[in-house]
């Protein structure tokens, strides 16, 4: 059998120009171009998705509100390489999904969670995300038009295209056949 | 902190209503008890497809088949996020596939029924995806935040599943004498095994009140189950369609509909593998799984000639 646990890349989506990548989930690819192809197969089928990220899951820096709680903020280790920036995503809410938050600049990862944590606020965090912005792969503009195209014009996902509340109401206001 | 406190402080969270999130401490027993669950409904997702993937080609026209065609798509969605929200608790996608074609992992057993007729497209999607969008729904509130997600995710794209189904039975119910004939039918064979796609009574459930406490399910399987003989039964009476249940009745009191008794042999039967298709299935997807070999080769020579960043 052919082994196809590729690495895993975490999806960012997002709805609208303008509003921040948002986490959908996670595809399994050989690599970040595949990735962004099973991203669309798997989290677009749907009309409201303008630009995707995949970013390798093995690179992202974690922190819960809850390990913090535990251990305390991890203690700022020994500068490992040069600066470089790292994005940041933060899940906000209990219901709620990681969303694009900025940016910070640090010298590892740990450093840059800290950076992070400080920045934008621990008190509304509960999980925080970074990872190395040169290792965030985007969709480009001009393929916006072949990625994500498909989705729009099958109004048929939606159940709003189904009237069987309507057609409930029209046959229980009949009068009822004699049997 | 030792192994109590931690447990206290655990069970307090949820209490709290906080999700739990992968990093968090959690107790073994939830994190597989997680893994048990949120595998057998990926399982159920992509088995799910076959009942109807079978009339994708036999639709009776065009509208039919693109709506079909798009729900068995978005089952095999449904059961990519699944997966994946498994993964984060340490399970792999190739344990829980293998596990599948198998014949080890379980899956919901309504899946284990064939699909006989046309009607059944709109029985299936009434029924099966009603049944399958209450439970989700109570599962988008789990308190493991990657499942939970999942769920909601999922049950934004249940509702036009159910839909386009209940449509089919309405408009069926309202057609030809033999339109109703044969709607009627597909009624008949699904209901009492959607009844008991929410698993045995209460009582008979060994998992439920650890799943209960930890807050993974927060309604029981009669609960459930109730809830869907309330808002399905009463329709379809009205559409001067039967159900196949001479004790069903409305209990003024309660305001539920009550069913009679559920023939729970049956149901252990075809969760021991010996339903009307549980062999087909099987066969099924090894079939795919062998077909699309090919494609695990092409891309195991793309990602030897493109190193991995
Ligand atoms: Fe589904
Ligand atoms: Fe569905």
């Amino acid at each position: 059998m052919t082994d196809t646990q590729w690495p895993r890349f975490q999806v960012f989506h997002q709805e609208q120009p303008g509003r921040p990548h948002t986490n959908a989930g996670a595809v399994h690819a050989p690599d970040a171009e595949l990735a962004i192809q099973n991203a669309r197969d798997v989290f677009v089928r749907r009309p409201d998705c303008v630009s995707l990220w995949v970013v390798p899951a093995d690179q992202i820096f974690s922190l819960t509100a809850e390990e913090i709680s535990r251990s305390g903020l991890p203690p700022a280790p020994a500068a490992e390489g040069g600066l470089q920036r790292y994005l940041v995503f933060i899940k906000r809410t209990q219901v709620g999904s990681h969303e694009h938050a900025g940016a910070v600049s640090a010298t590892s990862g740990q450093a840059a969670l800290a950076e992070a944590v400080s920045t934008f606020g621990k008190a509304d965090g509960l999980v925080w995300w970074v990872v190395p912005e040169r290792l965030v792969n985007r969709t480009e503009a001009d393929q916006i038009g072949s990625l994500f195209g498909p989705a729009k014009d099958k109004p048929y996902r939606d159940q709003a295209f189904y009237h069987t509340t309507t057609l409930m109401r029209q046959i229980r206001g009949r009068p009822k056949q004699e049997a | 902190m030792n192994e109590a406190e931690r447990l206290a402080a655990f069970e307090a969270r949820i209490h709290r209503g906080e999700k739990i999130e992968p990093g968090d401490w959690m107790p073994e027993e939830y994190r597989r008890q997680l893994i048990r669950m949120i595998s057998q409904h990926a399982h159920s997702e992509i088995v799910g497809m076959l009942p109807e993937g079978a009339w994708i080609t036999r639709a009776p026209n065009l509208r039919r088949k693109l709506v079909l065609l798009a729900k068995v798509q978005d089952e095999a969605g449904h059961g990519q996020y699944l997966y994946h929200a498994a993964e984060t608790l340490g399970a792999t996608r190739e344990e829980m596939i293998e596990a599948l074609l198998s014949g080890r992992a379980k899956y919901s057993s309504i899946f284990n029924y064939p699909s006989q007729s046309w009607a059944d497209m709109g029985v299936i999607g009434w029924f099966v995806d009603g049944a399958a969008i209450l439970n989700q729904t109570m599962l988008a509130r789990c308190s493991y935040g990657p499942y939970s997600r999942a769920n909601i995710r999922i049950s934004a794209e249940e509702s036009f599943h159910m839909k386009q189904g209940k449509e089919q039975v309405i408009l069926m119910s309202q057609g030809t004498p033999g339109q109703r004939t044969m709607v009627q039918d597909a009624v008949n064979r699904w209901w009492w095994p959607t009844v008991m796609m929410f698993g045995p009574h209460d009582h008979e459930s060994p998992n439920s009140p650890v799943l209960i406490r930890w807050g993974i399910k927060t309604k029981t399987n009669d609960e459930l189950r109730q809830d869907f003989v309330n808002q399905v039964a009463p329709e379809v009476l009205e559409l001067g369609l039967s159900l196949p249940d001479p004790d069903l009745r409305y209990e003024q009191a309660s305001g539920n509909w009550l069913t009679g008794p559920i023939d729970w042999d049956e149901f252990w039967r075809v969760v021991k593998g010996n339903g009307p298709c549980n062999a087909e299935r099987i066969a099924a997807r090894r079939k795919a799984h062998a077909d699309g070999e090919w494609v695990r080769e092409a891309l195991a020579a793309y990602a030897e000639r493109q190193p991995t960043t």
